[in-house]
């Protein structure tokens, strides 16, 4: 069978995004030689990706994020999946200052060009059985795990155009898995790379933290500037069963021409806390969709998210805060400052469902204009079905507070330095609320950076 | 928990007036909209061509435009819509005096309350019902200060140049599938001029009404508040209820012209089983002032989002916004305010209650464009929900094109504490009493704004709708 280009000529959308590499031979090429629950998941994610549209402006999830214009599928080839391995002389410049910047870890892994090609877990954790292994070789080492929960339970194909899109087409990704009661006192970290124009990666990560275990995950994404597009796609999947505690912090740091696209659900059993941190800083464009479900009674989630954009950044940040079970507790927090022509987008929805009673969910979107071309939308939504809840939320766009720099400029402060502070001040409150080694000094570091200019 | 049989117990949903009176239309449009009604509807109006051409062109706009998929469910709307008649006329006159109207439509405002009020403190009286203008008075004075204040139809015959000249420039019919609906059957509905510099200290008050079953509403006010003038207006409406679904959707377009301050107050109260689908937006010039007032108790589903254009430097523009859903009801409502110019401003307030399987929405925009510097915004929803089958959503849009703004959203979802519940009655209140204050305490930041009559018969709902809330 030919491979044919994407054209709706039906109008309704069927084959949209179906291009001359992104195609059914490309899943079943990857599919070959692998297990028939795997083959039939992606062959059926796939088709539920031929069916579903492209999403537009028209929808809701998508209004300010225009991927005709934005995402140009039809260009890009995959990266095919091939043995790498990672060695310290030849690392690009990029990846090695990040990682040069990072404290000790309880292991490390690095993703390259969508293929993992260093895995370093301490041996005590890995006696303990926690398993810190690329998803590819987790197929055959952790069979049942996988089947169990790979696009299922939290980011199964049916959630939408590209979480099917991922399901079908990952090459690689990670596989965390941390035994009950075992507890990480340190981060894990992953480093990712991306050195290829015009390519996409698909990446998957699943982290199964059983009961009354602890462990945090550091997942900062890096690449080259591109002058021809590349799609970095992934999507993960996180278990908090009861009682575990859990954060997952996602570092986007990737460089011009990239577009990001990053799916995550959280699913927090009963006791447990599962915390997310999304910081965006790199890319052209970066889309987010985090939705974080309350499964269990006395769940808890801080979520966490902060981003700087410049140039012609754009960032589009959906979350859900879903309230399933009673007694449960989210609490939001994403704060962002706007340079340049950067556009920022922040679409949020608190969901209490019937019978979620004593849920409390906060929800605030807050956003610093620097420039005159910049521009912030922001859509704090609520959906409330139980009425013993307490919820609110808010949203704010605004400039600098002028009283704040002119308190720095009257203590000789000069301007420049004052508003750098200022814009510090503001970002920090999402810092200081998840206080993770190393995390907060690189991020602080970044900024400054990009505040220089 | 004791209470929790009280909130069960709350009947707030009776409906107050529950009545129909027996009348015969003049004329009749058939059921269901088309070329030919809207013709008719244009022929028995004796209009100019003007009109009858912009009718015509909206009803192609309507004919083209999909349905909208966001908001209220409207799954049912198309086939309420074909056994609608789209134009009734009860009458062949305008009345002029009290004395003259009809003694089975006086019966019908009776029943209502209109006569004390309108007599006594109201100062002019458009009272609609069905499609026309049956009665209208204007204080004397007012006509020496050359206000107008006329039935829409009256206003396109006697003021054909100031009518051409601002209608449907608020709202093109092309703005949304029901304005373009509403600009092809329009009927009924006030004109209103307030010329430069005039005030008015009562406010002018039409009271709409729809009896004749299964008969869609359309009415249509146009408000001209020329430079420097303050007025309010009043438009308030109530209906029987019927058992099949009826439909009303009207367009207001006002223009708030430099300097002027104009305040437009609704009270909706429609039967549980109208879908109140209208759009409201004024456009507010240099240094104006617009404030609408929005409440919304009955109907079915409403779907209603005033809406304030802040065109001048200096620009206010305010939308206070109370719903009430009950059983079966949703109140899809809000605001939106843009600011277009700098140095404007605008606030949103919006208090809804919801109880038993009612459900409140709030929907708003806040839009501030790039080179409205000093734009300054400020947006805040409260949500009381009284039982665990009641909903409450909040979704408001914020795009924000210019870095000299200011602008706050804050929502907040709560449901009756137990805390306030037993304070009160450790003061010696029962529970029906005590939820009534609360309920009565948490609208009344925009119940004050309401005149005095107004504000009376509403906390005069309120109370009647906690009644039998125990035992």
């Amino acid at each position: 069978m030919a491979a044919t280009p994407a054209t709706d000529t039906t109008g309704t959308g069927l084959m949209e995004g179906v291009t001359d590499h992104i195609n059914r031979e490309a899943v079943e090429s990857l599919a070959a030689d692998e297990p028939q629950w795997l083959r039939d998941r992606r062959l059926e994610a796939w088709s539920l990706y031929e069916r579903t549209p492209m999403p537009t402006t028209r929808l809701e999830e998508w209004r300010y994020t225009n991927l005709s214009r934005k995402l140009k599928l039809d260009r890009l080839s995959l990266l095919p999946w091939e043995e790498r391995s990672y060695s310290p002389e030849s690392a690009p410049r990029r990846l090695k200052d990040a990682m040069d910047q990072d404290r000790d870890a309880s292991g490390h892994l690095i993703e390259l060009d969508g293929t993992v090609a260093s895995v370093d877990l301490g041996e005590e954790f890995a006696a303990k059985g926690v398993v810190l292994t690329s998803l590819r070789k987790a197929v055959h080492s952790h069979p049942e795990l996988l089947e169990e929960l790979l696009a299922t339970e939290a980011l199964p194909a049916g959630l939408g155009k590209f979480q099917a899109l991922n399901a079908a087409l990952w090459t690689d990704g990670v596989l965390l898995y941390v035994p009950k009661g075992v507890r990480l006192e340190r981060p894990i970290r992953v480093s990712r790379w991306s050195s290829e124009p015009g390519r996409a990666v698909f990446s998957r990560t699943l982290i199964v933290a059983e009961g009354a275990s602890q462990v945090s995950f550091v997942d900062e994404c890096l690449s080259e500037d591109f002058e021809e597009q590349m799609l970095a796609s992934t999507a993960v999947e996180v278990f908090a069963r009861d009682g575990a505690q859990v954060q997952f912090v996602s570092l986007q740091r990737m460089g011009t021409g990239t577009f990001h696209l990053s799916q995550q659900r959280t699913l927090a059993g009963r006791d447990s806390t599962l915390d997310t941190l999304n910081v965006g800083l790199g890319g052209t464009t970066a889309r987010v969709d985090l939705n974080a479900r309350l499964q269990g009674p006395g769940a808890n989630s801080d979520m966490l998210g902060l981003y700087f954009g410049d140039g012609d950044q754009h960032f589009d940040f959906n979350t859900s805060q879903d309230h399933v079970a009673p007694n449960a507790k989210s609490d939001l927090l994403y704060k962002g400052a706007l340079d340049g022509r950067a556009q920022s987008v922040f679409r949020g929805v608190i969901k209490v469902h019937r019978g979620a009673q004593q849920t409390d969910a906060y929800q605030t979107n807050r956003n610093l204009l620097l420039s005159d071309r910049a521009r912030a939308d922001s859509l704090p939504n609520l959906e409330i079905e139980a009425d013993d809840v307490r919820c609110s939320h808010g949203a704010t766009v605004g400039q600098l507070d002028q009283n704040h720099l002119f308190y720095l400029m009257s203590r000789g402060i000069p301007r420049e330095l004052a508003e750098r502070l200022v814009v510090m001040g503001f970002l920090g409150e999402v810092l200081s609320r998840l206080p993770l080694g190393g995390v907060v000094e690189k991020i602080t570091g970044i900024i400054d950076e990009k505040l220089h200019g | 928990m004791p209470q929790n049989e009280v909130v069960e117990g709350l009947d707030l949903d009776r409906y107050k007036y529950h009545f129909i009176t027996e009348d015969e239309p003049v004329f009749r449009s058939g059921r269901g909209l088309n070329e030919k009604v809207v013709r008719e509807i244009s022929a028995q109006k004796d209009e100019p061509e003007w009109m009858l051409e912009f009718r015509l062109k909206a009803l192609k706009i309507y004919n083209a435009k999909p349905m909208p998929t966001w908001g209220g469910d409207l799954s049912n709307l198309e086939s309420v819509l074909d056994q609608i008649y789209f134009y009734v006329r009860p009458q062949d006159k305008m009345e002029r005096s009290w004395d003259d109207v009809p003694p089975n439509i006086k019966e019908t405002f009776e029943k209502l309350g209109i006569p004390e009020a309108e007599q006594k403190v109201l100062a002019g009286v458009g009272a609609q019902y069905e499609s026309e203008m049956v009665y209208h008075s204007l204080k004397e004075e007012w006509e020496k200060k050359g206000v107008i204040f006329d039935s829409i139809e009256d206003g396109l015959k006697n003021h054909p140049e100031l009518f051409r000249e601002h209608f449907g420039t608020v709202i093109p019919s092309a703005d949304n599938k029901f304005s373009a609906m509403n600009s092809a059957v329009w009927s009924g509905g006030s004109f209103v001029y307030i010329p430069p510099g005039v005030e008015l200290d009562t406010p002018l008050q039409a009271y709409f009404r729809v009896n004749q079953e299964q008969m869609g509403q359309f009415e249509r006010t146009l408000i001209i508040a020329d430079e420097g003038s303050k007025a309010h207006y009043i438009e308030g409406c109530t209906a029987p209820v019927y058992s099949t679904e009826s439909f009303h959707s009207g367009v207001i377009e006002i223009v708030v012209k430099p300097g002027a301050h104009f305040r437009y107050t609704t009270i909706q109260n429609w039967s549980n089983n109208m879908y109140n689908l209208v759009t409201q937006r004024a456009l507010v010039h240099e240094n104006a002032t617009m404030e609408w007032l929005d409440g919304n108790l009955g109907s079915k589903l409403t779907m209603k989002y005033p809406s304030c254009y802040l065109l001048g430097e200096g620009a206010h523009g305010s939308v206070l916004s109370i719903a009430y859903s009950g059983d079966g009801q949703h109140q899809d409502t809000g605001g939106k305010v843009v600011h277009a110019a700098p140095n404007t401003t605008s606030q949103i307030v919006s208090k809804s209650i919801s109880k038993g399987t009612g459900r409140s929405t709030y929907r708003g925009l806040c839009q501030v464009h790039e080179g409205s510097v000093n734009s300054k915004s400020n947006v805040e929803c409260d949500a009381l929900l009284i039982n665990d089958t009641s909903r409450t959503d909040t979704y408001p849009y914020i795009e924000i094109d210019e870095k000299k703004s200011n602008i706050g959203h804050e929502a907040t979802v709560s449901k009756v504490g137990d805390e306030q519940l037993f304070y009160l009655m450790s003061r010696g209140m029962n529970e029906e009493e005590a939820m009534a204050l609360i309920v009565r305490g948490f609208i009344e930041p925009i119940a004050k704004l309401l005149p005095l009559e107004y504000a009376v018969e509403l906390n005069r709902l309120i109370e009647l709708e906690m009644e039998g809330s125990v035992g």
